[in-house]
């Protein structure tokens, strides 16, 4: 009776501590993604995540895959083992609103190399990263710790070539990667205002 | 050739589609048609948006991005800042940014070096800016103008146009203010306020609304909502919740801040150091409701003592019809029965110890406020009903009040049971009469009553001798009825003789007390969840202890000393059992605060738990809040509650205003809502709030005691 009412204590605890916030577990959520798939978060524990707020008619967003540079960094990341996971919270009244078969179209024709594309028109997600804008970047540790939350990199800008800017996001991988502390952990997020439901 | 050409159309097509692309306009406008060297002229940048489009101010807030101005100007001239006209804050609440729609002119000071010789001068720039409906697209264009350097300057047509724009920006040097840090951190968010020096010439007045737009920056960020604490021109006080990126807290924050008094809106800039605590003097006021707060709070903070005196005796009075002290009213008619028809000068004297038994309630009550602010703890009215150790305690002894009144077994004083009749009957009186005051006063901090929260809530906030004044006031007003009853015992008349049916009546009247124990263990079920059962065991035992005594040690003939023996046993193992190991009863359950609706039936009230930070989010979404202030001891909460909120006509009104519901949740004395509660100048819960549909409008305080008719006005209002 006594540890089941301590669990169940501990359990509103844990409800009560969701929020983001870089040292603290990443809050947990389920998503569809557009091929109709179950994908869970802390079913990749144990990897490195990247979190993606998605819009491509965002022109901040369409900049990083005009220029292939976003492109280049899911493989890159990849290739170290990384799961992608891009989270498009777009309402299903928005003119950028993607059917799940429009999303797997421009998945495959944008060259989109991440672990999964989240359908999350409900804002559910969204809403529990409180996503400011398109793309705004998180990185959780292996362990399922938030390490990065903020803008993709020190460039806030919709035209020129985002490799010549300083990637956050490849940085601090790079730094989990290397076991060093992740040393830009929260920035700015800049883009547009993610089109949530309302 | 002919493909040459079809490349060609397509390519101008796709220049003029994209040109096209553009839902803004945008012009350069000058202030001179002609002007002198040496002279400074202004230019404007003029950006016509389309219906429903908006570009971004400087600091675009959540989202977006500044417009931005590449001037290409000929030599001997050069262009400073762009001066922003005031933008305004752009919904949704999640991601606010601060822009403009429909026409901006974007001001920028041109300097004209002394020798610049007399000719026309071409001047261009490059403007580029982001503009967004329901996307977003980037657009830039060129924009030229001609300006002529002459001996004489002339203005141009368009000057009027650039001078009304130029009086939309924000003023400086106008506002004083001061900054300073609400408390420490809260992980990377830390609350901020803002407010403004004390001038002389800017008081009684009293802004429609005031808000504070921050300047950007990378390290850190001022977030959009805005908590307005005063509207008051001499005493504006505004939080912001700031949330740190990177480096140290911020120690210097700009902006502007915004105050709007009917059609006029006004921005002055200001730059201000962050103090690390609230400067001397606004402390205290930071605790108390705005002077200009509307609604019906019936005592301002800077109301004189006097009349807060006379609130805290009526407040005391109508304590004695309030749910919680009814209960008691009981054992206090039954006294005056029995008293009825003895000498009046005995029961005057019945009626003074009574009233006595409440003051020295009421004092000990002082003391402990004034102990735990001393301490430097926050004190409130009711607070000890925060600690489940107090509800284990009261409840037990409710009970075996019930139990007496029952007969299980007698009261006496120092084992003197055999003493004359007359002797016990006078000493059971007499200690019978103090207790019965010192039960009204534990069983009435639970209540607040109208008058009595206005009198309490300026007490707290105030220095020993006048928190001794008010309670002593409030004890008074309690015990005034029974003193003035029993002085002139004649009025007493009404009440039938004693005889047989008092017993009856004291048995009826246990009752009333049994139901108080039911209310108390659901009180302190907050405290253990389901575990309240070994509480409940714990009563059963006591009772078992307490019939043992008083049917074999009592009124037992033989082996009173084996049965005493087995009522302490009872009461030990009960204790050591019950209480110690299964309830565990010093140590409460953590507080569950899980998010989300807090409905308590299909078709209820969608209520959500209460934090700042939600109000302030459903405040910058332009919706109507009604936030509930309850716990679970607070029995006027639960009658409001089923009286004039949980009603099919306030949950439709709700829905139709759409408007957001939250309960805050007082039962364990949580540190932030007892915060909230002296902003409003409550010592304790029940505090019903009203925060209107413009997010700059104060809350409407709702009175103690409500009725359908008070929650329908206040959400009219709220709604206009």
């Amino acid at each position: 009776m006594k540890t089941a009412l301590t669990l169940f204590a501990a359990m509103a605890f844990a409800a009560a501590a969701l929020a983001v916030e870089i040292g603290k577990p990443a809050p947990d959520f389920t998503g569809t993604d557009i091929y109709g798939k179950t994908v869970k978060l802390s079913d990749y524990k144990g990897k490195i995540v990247v979190i993606e707020s998605y819009n491509s008619d965002c022109p901040f967003c369409k900049n990083h895959y005009r220029t292939g540079a976003m492109q280049e960094l899911q493989h890159d990341l990849a290739a170290q083992n990384v799961v992608w996971l891009i989270v498009d919270s777009v309402n299903t009244k928005n003119f950028s609103y993607r059917t799940p078969e429009q999303a797997r179209k421009e998945l495959a024709d944008q060259k989109i190399t991440a672990t999964a594309w989240i359908d999350d028109h409900a804002g559910t997600v969204g809403h529990l990263y409180d996503m400011k804008t398109t793309p705004h970047m998180f990185v959780i540790a292996p362990d399922g710790t938030l390490v990065y939350d903020g803008a993709i990199d020190n460039r806030p800008q919709p035209f020129g070539d985002p490799r010549t800017a300083k990637n956050y996001v490849r940085q601090a991988v790079a730094e989990l990667l290397a076991g060093k502390p992740v040393e830009v952990s929260q920035t700015k997020p800049y883009g547009c205002a993610v089109h949530y439901a309302y | 050739m002919r493909r040459i050409v079809i490349l060609f159309s397509i390519c101008f097509g796709l220049a003029v589609l994209s040109a096209r692309a553009a839902h803004t306009q945008v012009q350069l406008l000058l202030s001179a048609e002609t002007a002198k060297p040496g002279e400074t002229i202004w230019a404007g940048v003029d950006m016509k948006m389309e219906p429903g489009w908006h570009t971004y101010w400087k600091n675009p807030g959540d989202a977006g991005m500044a417009t931005k101005i590449e001037w290409q100007l000929p030599p001997g001239l050069s262009a400073g800042e762009i001066q922003w006209p005031l933008p305004e804050k752009l919904p949704p609440a999640e991601v606010t940014t601060y822009g403009y729609e429909d026409e901006v002119v974007l001001i920028v000071p041109l300097t004209l070096e002394t020798n610049l010789p007399a000719s026309p001068l071409n001047l261009a720039a490059k403007v580029s800016w982001l503009e967004c409906k329901e996307s977003c697209i980037p657009a830039s264009t060129d924009v030229q103008t001609t300006l002529n350097i002459g001996g004489e300057s002339k203005m141009s047509d368009e000057a009027a146009t650039i001078e009304l724009w130029k009086s939309k920006t924000p003023q400086t040097g106008q506002f004083t203010g001061r900054a300073w840090w609400e408390k420490s951190a809260d992980g990377d968010t830390r609350p901020l306020i803002i407010g403004n020096e004390l001038t002389e010439a800017a008081r009684n007045t009293k802004y429609d609304s005031v808000d504070f737009f921050p300047g950007a920056s990378d390290q850190f960020e001022i977030q959009a909502a805005t908590e307005i604490i005063s509207a008051d021109s001499a005493d504006l006080r505004l939080r912001k919740l700031v949330k740190k990126f990177s480096g140290d807290w911020p120690k210097e924050i700009s902006g502007v801040l915004v105050v709007q008094n009917g059609g006029l809106r006004l921005g002055v800039e200001v730059n201000l150091p962050v103090a690390d605590k609230a400067p001397a003097g606004k402390t205290i006021s930071t605790q108390t409701p705005s002077e200009n707060s509307p609604g019906v709070t019936p005592a301002p903070p800077s109301q004189p003592l006097w009349r807060m005196l006379i609130f805290a005796f009526i407040g005391g009075l109508i304590l004695n019809i309030m749910p919680c002290v009814l209960p008691v009213i009981a054992l206090k008619i039954l006294g005056f029965v029995s008293e009825a028809r003895s000498k009046p000068r005995r029961v005057r004297g019945l009626g003074l110890v009574y009233a006595f038994g409440v003051l020295v309630s009421f004092l000990a009550l002082a003391a402990i406020v004034i102990g735990v602010k001393a301490a430097g703890h926050r004190a409130g009215w009711g607070m000890q009903f925060g600690s489940p150790v107090f509800i284990v305690c009261l409840t037990t002894l409710v009970m075996l009040v019930a139990l007496n009144l029952f007969g299980v077994f007698e009261v006496t004083l120092g084992g003197r049971a055999l003493d004359t009749a007359g002797e016990l009957a006078s000493r059971h009186g007499v200690s019978g009469a103090f207790f019965n005051g010192v039960l009204a006063t534990v069983l009435a901090t639970p209540c607040t009553a109208p008058f009595l929260s206005a009198a309490l809530g300026f007490a707290f906030a105030q220095g020993t001798s006048v928190i001794l004044l008010i309670f002593l006031t409030v004890g008074l007003g309690l015990s005034a009825p029974y003193i003035i009853l029993s002085w002139n015992p004649s009025r007493l008349k009404f009440l039938p003789k004693p005889g047989v049916w008092m017993e009856k009546f004291k048995i009826a009247m246990g009752f009333p007390m049994l139901a108080t124990v039911v209310w108390l263990v659901n009180v302190a079920a907050s405290s253990y969840g389901k575990n309240v059962l070994w509480l409940g065991i714990f009563l059963v035992v006591v009772a078992l202890a307490a019939w043992i005594f008083g049917e074999f040690v009592q009124r037992g003939r033989t082996r009173q000393k084996a049965a005493a023996l087995v009522a302490l046993i009872l009461l030990v193992g009960g204790y050591a059992f019950a209480l110690e190991k299964e309830l565990d009863w010093r140590t409460a359950l953590p507080e569950k605060n899980t998010p989300g609706s807090l409905k308590e039936s299909t078709d209820g009230i969608d209520w959500q738990t209460w934090s700042p930070e939600a109000v302030a989010r459903a405040r910058a979404a332009g919706k109507l809040v009604l936030v509930d202030f309850t716990a679970d001891w607070c029995l006027t909460c639960q009658v409001n509650k089923k009286t004039s909120l949980e009603i099919s006509s306030v949950r439709a009104k709700l829905k139709e205003l759409n408007a957001v519901a939250f309960i805050g949740d007082y039962t364990r004395t949580p540190a932030d809502i007892f915060d909230e509660l002296q902003r409003f100048g409550r010592p304790s819960v029940p505090l019903v709030l009203v925060f209107p549909k413009d997010p700059a409008a104060p809350a409407i305080i709702l009175p103690e005691i409500l009725t359908p008719g008070l929650v329908f006005d206040a959400l009219n209002r709220a709604a206009k």
